[in-house]
Order: C-alpha cells, then sequence, then structure tokens
C-alpha cells in the first residue's frame, strides 16, 4: 500500500470547517456504469476545493446488498465494488488532502448486515467463535422497553432465525443483526474497523446509530452508561494514535441528552443538533423567530473542544419522530398538525422545493446556517438549488444525480439513460438542463456563486464556530438577531452581529444593542460602514427575508 | 437571582428650605398625580422624608420623600384613552381615579418623590426637553426629578438593594402612566410606585407568591423597597423583547386580513398555536394561584355566584328592555339551575392580551394590580377561574375588531367573517390548552355543562360592562361588546366543551 498522506494541522479544526455530505452513488460516474463511484468524486475535487468546504462526509461506502441505503455493512474492510476498491479511498484522501479538503465516512457499529460473515458463522450454532458475536435469545421477551424504530416495517425488535433456532435482536430492520458489544472481542473488532480506515488517512467519522450499543434488563436500550463508556475507550485510542480525527456522533435525541455524547469532552468531538433544523422552516413559516430562539436556549453548553453539526437537509426526511416528546415539546404537535407542514414529515424534501423554491428564502437559510452555533454540513446539490422528485419513493427523492451540466444525464455520467441508478430530474422548474453547475458557474448571480462567496466571508471570521452566541431580543418577533463573540469583552477579539428578517414583509426592529455602546457595525459581505451604536436601541430596517452580518468594530 | 426586600425607616428629615414651594407646580405637571390643576401649598405635608445618597464626591444629593397632598374628591379619573390606544375599558384609564381608597373622597392622597439636588450652574444635558422634571432652583442648588439622572438612578438601585444589585446603565420607560419605571442593563426593571396605598402591593405580593410555588410565567422579583406598611418599589427580571400578546394577535389578524386564505389555519401568521399556550399558561397560573393562596369550595357558590347572575340580569334588563322576557329570561333561568359553579380561588383579576407577553423562551403573565376600577378589597377577592379565562377571551374578539377597523370600509364586512372565523378557531385552542392542563379540572364545576353555563355569565357580565363603557366613551365601538351578546342570547355562542 503507498505511504499514507496524514493531514496536519489544528486538532480542532472541525470547529470551524464547513462539511459537504457526499452521497456517492449520486456525485459523479467515473466509470460510466450508470452509478457515482469513488473515483468520481475524486475527478469532482476541483470543483470543491473552488466551493471552499473544508471537509467531505462520505455515506457509506462499503461492501453491502444495499438493503437498507448501504447502512447494512456485510464487510467494513472492503469497497462496494460498485463504487470502487480500496485503492480508490487511498487516492481520495491523498487528493483530498493534497487541496486542503478532510474526508470523514459514515461508520456503523450498532449492526451488521445479516450477510455479513460474522453473522452468517454466529448463526450457525451455539459453539461457533463467533456465536456470542450477536445478541442471541431463546425467546423474544427481553428488553420489552427499548421501543421498535422502523415502525412501518417491524413489529418486533426480535427476529426468529431458524437456522439457529434462536431469536436475534435487531433495532433497525430484521436484516440487520445488533452486534453484541458485551462481548470484549466484538469491541476489540469495531475498534480494528476504526483503526484500518484512520491507518489509510481517513480523517474520522459519523458514528451511525450510536445511542443503541448495549442493552441492559430494566432499561429502554437508549443512551446507556455503558455505551458512552465505549464511546470514550474510543475516542481515548482514536486521540493516542490518530490525533486529529473527528468522531461525529448520530444521536437523534433532544439537545438536553445528545450532549451526553461529548462526555467530559472525552467522547465524541461532534453532534448533530436534529431539533434546530426542522424550527427554522417553522420560524419562517410562522414569521416568528420564537422556534429557534426557544430551542437554543434550551440547548445546554457543552465542553471545551467539542462542536454541534448543524444542517437544513440531509438525506433523510425531514426527521422529527426520532426528536420528539409530545409532553416535552409543544413545537413537535404544531409542526405535525400544521397543515402546510404535515405533508412534507415522512416524505423527503429537498431544501428549494421546501420553500416553495423562493432563492431569497433559501438564501436566508443558509445565511442562519452559517452563522448559528455549530459548523455547518450541506448537503450535495444544495449550492445549485437543486430539487427533489417525489414520484422516486421518500428518500430517493432527494439522492437524484448531482446536475453538473446541462449534458445528457446532467453531466454525471455517460451511461446510457436506462442504466443510471435513478434518472435525473427533468421538470421546467428544477431540470438539469437550466440547473446545472456548469451554467451556474458561469452566472455570478448564481446560487452558486453566493454560496462560494458566503463560505468565503464565513472563514474569515472563525467566530462563526468558536464563538459564544446571546440572542439580541426586540419587539418584533419577526426579526432574529444575535451575537457572535469571542471574548466576553467585545472590544477584544471578533464580534459579530447577525440580524435575520423571517417575514415575507419588510421590517423595522430596534435592538437593545447599548452594551455595545460605541461599536460601528462594519457589513461583512459589502463592508459598507453603518452609523455607530449609541446610548439608544438601535433602529435597524430589513428587506423582506434580507439578512445583515456586521462586524462590530470598536472605533 | 435571590431576592432582597429592604425597608425605609423614617428619618423624619425636614426638606431643605423652599424646596417644599417647588413641590405643587411640579407635582401638576406629572402624568402619575391624580389631583386636577396645581395643589395648594397649605394642602401638602412632608410625611417622611431623607437623603438616600451623596454622589460626585458629595456635589450631587438624591432625596426621597413621600408627601401627602389633601383634597376635598381625593383625586380625579383621568380620562379615557384615546380611541385605538387602549385595547380595552379595562386599562388604567377606566372610571374613578386610584385605587383601595375606596369609592368617595379619601383623607389624602400620599406621593413618593425622588429628586436629585445639583449646585446651581452645572450642566445637565439629560434635563433637555425634560422640562416638567425640573422643579427649580433654591439657595445654590437646584432640584429636579432624580429618576431621568441615570446617575442618581444607579445611585437608587444599590442603595435599595443595600449594595445587593448594581448595573452599569438604566433608561426610564416611557409607557408608564402611574408608576415611574426604570430599565437597568435591559436586565431589570424596577418600577416605582408614585401613588402610595397602605397595605401590600397586589403585584408585589401575587408575583412572590407565584414565584415562590416555583411558577414560571413572571418575571422573576429581584427587589422589593418598603417603608412601614408601604410598598415603594419593586424591581424584577425585565423582559427585554418581548412582544405584547396583543400586538402579536393583531400580527396574525394582519396577515389573514391581506391573504384571506379560506382556513386561518393556512395562514402563515396563524395565532392558534400560541393560544393553546396562552391557555396552558392561564391553567397552570391558576393551579399555582391554587397552591400559593389556597382554595374556597364555598364561598362562590353561596355568595360570588348568585352576585354575578343578579348583576347580570339588572343590566341585561337595562339593556334590552322589554324583551328580556325572551331569549335573556330564558338564558337567566338556565344559569340559575347551576348547582355547583366551582371553586373559587385568587384569580389575575384584569386578565386580557394585553396583560401576556411573548419572550425569546415563552410567555409571561404581568401585572397582578388587579381592576383598576375596583377597591382594593374586592380586586384581591377570591372568584372563579372563569372571570380570567373569559377575560382572555372577550379580549380575542376586540382584536379582531380592533384589526378590521384598519381596513378600509367597503372591505370590513366581508372581512367580519374571515374575524368571527379566526376568534372561533383562537378561542378554541386557548380553551384547548387550559383544559387539557394537568390538574386544571379539580379548581372548576365538575360537570361540562355547569362550567359552560359559567363562562357563559362571566363572558355576559363583561360584555355587559364593556357596552356600558363604549357607550360612554367609544361610541364607535358599541358594536363589539353588542355582537357577543346577541350572540350569546341567540345561544350561538360555543362555550367550552370541557
Amino acid at each position: 500500500m503507498n505511504p499514507i498522506s496524514s493531514f496536519q494541522g489544528d486538532p480542532q479544526w472541525y470547529r470551524t470547517a464547513t462539511f459537504y455530505e457526499i452521497l456517492v452513488r449520486g456525485f459523479y460516474d467515473a466509470n460510466n456504469d450508470g452509478t457515482g463511484d469513488l473515483p468520481g468524486v475524486i475527478a469532482k475535487l476541483d470543483y470543491l476545493q473552488w466551493l471552499g468546504v473544508d471537509c467531505l462526509w462520505l455515506l457509506p461506502f462499503y461492501q453491502s446488498p444495499l438493503r437498507d441505503g448501504g447502512y447494512d455493512i456485510s464487510d467494513f474492510f472492503t469497497i462496494l465494488p460498485e463504487y470502487g476498491q480500496l485503492a480508490d479511498v487511498v487516492e481520495l484522501v491523498e487528493e483530498a488532502h493534497k487541496r486542503g479538503i478532510r474526508v470523514i465516512a459514515d461508520l456503523v457499529m450498532n449492526h451488521t448486515s445479516d450477510q455479513h460473515p460474522w453473522f452468517l458463522e454466529s448463526r450457525r450454532d451455539r459453539t461457533n467463535p463467533k456465536a456470542d458475536w450477536y445478541v442471541w435469545s431463546d425467546d423474544d421477551q427481553r428488553w420489552p422497553d427499548a421501543r421498535v424504530i422502523f415502525v412501518d416495517t417491524e413489529k418486533s425488535n426480535w427476529a426468529y432465525d431458524p437456522v439457529r433456532g434462536q431469536y436475534y435482536w435487531h433495532r433497525f430492520f430484521s436484516h440487520q443483526p445488533d452486534l453484541n458489544f458485551d462481548n470484549p472481542e466484538v469491541a476489540e473488532a469495531m475498534l480494528d474497523v476504526v483503526r484500518f480506515w484512520l491507518d489509510l488517512g481517513l480523517d474520522g467519522f459519523r458514528l451511525d446509530a450510536v445511542p443503541y450499543l448495549f442493552e441492559r434488563d430494566g432499561t429502554n436500550g437508549e443512551n446507556l452508561i455503558e455505551s458512552h463508556e465505549y464511546l470514550k475507550r474510543m475516542r481515548k485510542e482514536v486521540d493516542n494514535d490518530f490525533p486529529g480525527r473527528v468522531l461525529l456522533a448520530e444521536a437523534n435525541q433532544w439537545p438536553e441528552d445528545v450532549v451526553d455524547y461529548f462526555g467530559d469532552g472525552d467522547e465524541c468531538h461532534m453532534c448533530f443538533h436534529f431539533p434546530v433544523m426542522p424550527r427554522l422552516f417553522m420560524a419562517i413559516r410562522r414569521e416568528q423567530r420564537y422556534p429557534i430562539t426557544e430551542i437554543l436556549g434550551r440547548t445546554p453548553a457543552i465542553p471545551e473542544g467539542c462542536q454541534w453539526g448543524i444542517f437544513l437537509r440531509n438525506h433523510d426526511e425531514l426527521t422529527l419522530e426520532m426528536v420528539t416528546d409530545d409532553e416535552r415539546d409543544y413545537m413537535y404537535k404544531e409542526y405535525a398538525t400544521d397543515p402546510r407542514m404535515k405533508r412534507n414529515i415522512g416524505i423527503a424534501r429537498r431544501l428549494r422545493p421546501l420553500v416553495d423554491n423562493d432563492r431569497r428564502v433559501a438564501e436566508l437559510l443558509h445565511a442562519l446556517l452559517f452563522s448559528l452555533p455549530g459548523s455547518p454540513i450541506l448537503y450535495y446539490g444544495d449550492e445549485i438549488g437543486m430539487g427533489d422528485n417525489i414520484y422516486l419513493g421518500d428518500r430517493d427523492s432527494v439522492r437524484t444525480p448531482m446536475q453538473w451540466s446541462p449534458d445528457r444525464n446532467a453531466g454525471f455520467s455517460r451511461a446510457d439513460f436506462a442504466q443510471l441508478y435513478l434518472p435525473p430530474l427533468m421538470d421546467p422548474v428544477y431540470g438539469y438542463q437550466a440547473n446545472n453547475v456548469e451554467a451556474q458557474m458561469r452566472d455570478p448571480s448564481s446560487m452558486l456563486h453566493w454560496t462560494k462567496r458566503m463560505l468565503e466571508v464565513r472563514k474569515r471570521h472563525p467566530v462563526f464556530g468558536t464563538g459564544s452566541f446571546e440572542v439580541i431580543s426586540t419587539e418584533n418577533p419577526s426579526v432574529l438577531a444575535y451575537v457572535r463573540r469571542e471574548c466576553d469583552d467585545w472590544t477584544d477579539g471578533d464580534a459579530v452581529l447577525g440580524v435575520f428578517n423571517l417575514s415575507r414583509l419588510a421590517q423595522p426592529a430596534e435592538l437593545p444593542l447599548q452594551q455595545y455602546q460605541g461599536a460601528t457595525p462594519i457589513e461583512l459581505l459589502g463592508r459598507v460602514r453603518f452609523p455607530r451604536v449609541g446610548e439608544l436601541p438601535y433602529f435597524v430596517t430589513v428587506a423582506p427575508y434580507g439578512f445583515y452580518w456586521f462586524q462590530m468594530v470598536d472605533q | 437571582m435571590n431576592e432582597t426586600s429592604t425597608t425605609r425607616v423614617g428619618t423624619g428629615m425636614a426638606l431643605p428650605d423652599g424646596l417644599l414651594a417647588l413641590i405643587p407646580d411640579y407635582l401638576a405637571h406629572q402624568r402619575w398625580f391624580s389631583g386636577s390643576g396645581t395643589p395648594e401649598l397649605g394642602s401638602l405635608h412632608v410625611v417622611d422624608a431623607g437623603e438616600l445618597a451623596v454622589t460626585a464626591g458629595g456635589w450631587h444629593q438624591l432625596l426621597w420623600a413621600i408627601v401627602s397632598v389633601d383634597s376635598p374628591t381625593g383625586g380625579e379619573a383621568p380620562p379615557p384613552a384615546a380611541l385605538g390606544e387602549a385595547d380595552e375599558p379595562d386599562a388604567a384609564d377606566a372610571a374613578a381615579a386610584g385605587s383601595g381608597d375606596g369609592p368617595t373622597g379619601a383623607p389624602a392622597a400620599r406621593y413618593q418623590l425622588l429628586i436629585g439636588a445639583r449646585p446651581n450652574g452645572e450642566r445637565a444635558e439629560f434635563l433637555n426637553g425634560h422640562e416638567p422634571s425640573v422643579l427649580g432652583s433654591v439657595g445654590d442648588r437646584y432640584y429636579y426629578d432624580a429618576t431621568v439622572d441615570s446617575e442618581m438612578s444607579l445611585a437608587w438601585l444599590q442603595v435599595i438593594t443595600e449594595s445587593a444589585v448594581a448595573a452599569d446603565r438604566v433608561r426610564p420607560v416611557t409607557a408608564e402612566q402611574s408608576n415611574t419605571s426604570l430599565v437597568y442593563d435591559d436586565r431589570l426593571i424596577a418600577k416605582i410606585f408614585r401613588r402610595l396605598h397602605e397595605g401590600p402591593n397586589p403585584d408585589i405580593e401575587v408575583t412572590e407568591a407565584l414565584a415562590g410555588v416555583d411558577f414560571a410565567h413572571v418575571a422573576e422579583p429581584v427587589a422589593v423597597w418598603r417603608s412601614g406598611a408601604t410598598d415603594l418599589a419593586f424591581v424584577q427580571r425585565f423582559l427585554v423583547g418581548g412582544t405584547e400578546g396583543w400586538a402579536l394577535a393583531l400580527t396574525s389578524l394582519r396577515d389573514l386580513y391581506s391573504v384571506r386564505p379560506d382556513d386561518p389555519r393556512e395562514a402563515g401568521g396563524d395565532f392558534a398555536h400560541e393560544a393553546s399556550r396562552l391557555g396552558r399558561m392561564t391553567a397552570e397560573m391558576h393551579l399555582a394561584m391554587a397552591q400559593a393562596f389556597g382554595v374556597d369550595r364555598d364561598r362562590f357558590r353561596t355568595d360570588g355566584w348568585p352576585g354575578v347572575l343578579d348583576e347580570v340580569e339588572e343590566q341585561l334588563r337595562a339593556v334590552v328592555g322589554a324583551a328580556y322576557s325572551g331569549s335573556a329570561e330564558h338564558l337567566l333561568d338556565q344559569l340559575r339551575t347551576v348547582v355547583d359553579p366551582g371553586p373559587a380561588i385568587r384569580t389575575h383579576g384584569d386578565y386580557h392580551l394585553g396583560q401576556v407577553m411573548r419572550t425569546d423562551t415563552g410567555w409571561f403573565v404581568l401585572d397582578f394590580e388587579g381592576e383598576p376600577a375596583r377597591g382594593m378589597a374586592e380586586r384581591t377577592a377570591f372568584t372563579s377561574p372563569f372571570k380570567d379565562v373569559t377575560g382572555m377571551l372577550r379580549s380575542l374578539q376586540y382584536a379582531t375588531h380592533f384589526a378590521l377597523l384598519e381596513r378600509e370600509q367597503h372591505e370590513q364586512e366581508e372581512l367580519s367573517v374571515l374575524a368571527d372565523v379566526w376568534e372561533r378557531h383562537n378561542r378554541e385552542a386557548f380553551l384547548d390548552g387550559y383544559f387539557a392542563t394537568p390538574g386544571i379540572l379539580a379548581l372548576l364545576p365538575s360537570g361540562p355543562d355547569d362550567r359552560a353555563a359559567v363562562t357563559l355569565a362571566f363572558e355576559l357580565q363583561k360584555a355587559l360592562y364593556e357596552l356600558a363603557y363604549e357607550q360612554a366613551y367609544r361610541p364607535g365601538w358599541v358594536a363589539i361588546p353588542e355582537a357577543a351578546i346577541q350572540r350569546i342570547l341567540a345561544g350561538s355562542y360555543g362555550g367550552p366543551d370541557g
């Protein structure tokens, strides 16, 4: 194997990084077989460098029977042949690093495919070396408090295997048996998987479904202390042997519970902040900031060196059901019963269709994404305002091929149209003929150029990633204002004031900025100086769906 | 924040020579002075005075005084607010001035003064544009209302909290009419009572009691300042950037009238989710009131309820005259068949959309002073929780009409249909939120029909009161309570289905 290039740099790079989520099968097809692949991603690294993203997140690329989009892994050490081979991963990592881009990949720890050799061996009988690698039982009665996650398709967390004559535990699909982490061999084996990929130069993992690793009697099998301890063990090994790599946890929980996955700064480096995302949409629909300020108000502080991952959309449906708890949250009930929002739950929609293709709203949402506390994660195609195809079935609707050019197959592949894994969008509004990277690169007013510009500005102000967050409450509920500060005293270090109009109407607002008296706001995109902050509340007017990023300068 | 409570012990200090003579003119120009014209110097008496602080190395003085003003009438009612200013007749401009001293002439009204003193010739730019705040010059100093001077106001905060609380900045809040309010660091608000009354200020009493039982929707008390049995000032957390419920409801209505969807739920600015939360908060408030002040299971049945019905009957007869023997009499007969109108608790007493505030972390309840028109005993009396509930329901109807009046004449009839739909939609949401709150049913009549009847009675009582008020002060608004009364008599006003 070739020497590995490891990325040198700031060990806390993820706190100021922008992430870009790539569906490998949908990004670019280098060998023209109709499916995107890893060499395809390599081919587009120049584009990603030009765009200005710092880290790629690749959805699972391991060997898999693909009954769950690749989250059913049948070999952790082999690449799915359609995507390429191990050497392609090595090359991808090297080429990305050369361009200053890091790469992380999905890792499913909780379970494997039932086609994985470990399971095929385990199920044979009760005495083989892997007999205890999965969770077997004579009956299906144990752990009744553990909820069934895929309620549409599964009736129970237990499935009967006629070969072994026992039941096996599966929190997800029945073809995804849970690994038994109480078995030290399993615990070690998963650490081996982690080491293998980090050895190849990967910069970290998105850890899928971490709340469910362990199970114990009398519990609901979620967020158990043993799961946290295992993650801490993994973190320790990673820190020891692979400093500067990131562990990003996918824990679909309420913020108060997600913070547990940061430990005391000794567990996962990053966690997704799930609830803020639907609330951004809700706030715009209601033209009121309260959904946003309320969820951030109840988001606890996180340990030093940790970071939230925030996003507008991803490869799954607008996920709400995993963060709901009716008693704890009115917002979910309202969101679910709201006639216009109800249409969207359970159906995956892309960002642009969700906002009725209003470019101003899409820009506003990105401006929020780039300035709220956390590291933003872009979904491939959102930078050109890609649409969706709901007729493809719920999750496929947001996984259509990346639209590179007006050429056939959207420039994604030179295969026959009929071979494509999914058809590209061809409708008059979002079709690839008009909506593609090539056209938008030529058009200086495009969403693509706008996004690039915003990423540039964001990069110049690390305070967006590492700064504190303080809401500036104003009487006009349609206006959201907040300050990101590097230091307690705003005159030391960088301080940025964000003002956002969530309404379709122009709005005035008086911002109580008296503690910033004497500051000169300089608007970041145009560098225009605004009037100094005086004794009285600071008066601003904001255009429909408009926003300002002001640097507060002491002059 | 731990609350501090300090008592000002009278020092019996005399005011500086000549200062007293400057006070009558000063009083005459203050919005909180309830007398008419300039009082006679002879009718002024210094009840107590003292020096609170010296600042600027001794050059500036903060003086404090309570003065009483003899008056044959005990003060006059200020005129009602101009059309469009107040939301409801319950605003402080209703009926007799002050409160707590009884309906007929009181011996003397007492006022709290905070006076700053500076050497003659020293500039004070903060007085620019605040001419009524200047008392005048005597000897080598000039005197002015200390609450317009941030240096004095900051010193005052430290003094009354015995240095437990301090701030960096202060600004006056100009909306207040009967008190002087100061906002410190956008974090604290101090209400300085100008017209003083014996006995505990109900706003302080209730806020402290509710905070004490962990009711989360009041602005936490930070400090109380008293002299003997008289409450002088109250410092609370400031709900910075809050929006009044009234303003929020109007925004929703304006959105509805502009967009005109078939279903108000389709309107982006749908208020119902907030109305539901308001309902829940109202129920939690009642539960907290019950916990803090107790529940009376008999008084309302034997005393309060018959009183309400008698009042309603009397006013209804006056309004509908001969037609009373129709649906009105029938309704009253039905109401009189209620056996158990439920328990009585301490209520907010003046509950409407202007008394609730939406902040970034949720709804808050404000102003527990009770109805300004009523006497103190009445304001603190126990009554049915439905009094507050119906106060809010009436407020919802007023909001729809207020927003309607902003539209062009020719649109109003067409939009009034939508107004109706909005009202029912939000009324339902409010009541749903209220009744769904765990534990609230224990404070209400046990039968759903009885609950509906009691609600109806209070709504009618309120609407009749509003009718009299609008006829006297805002004839253009008479249609609002009229419509409500007609609906109630026609039996088409949905009661709660609790």
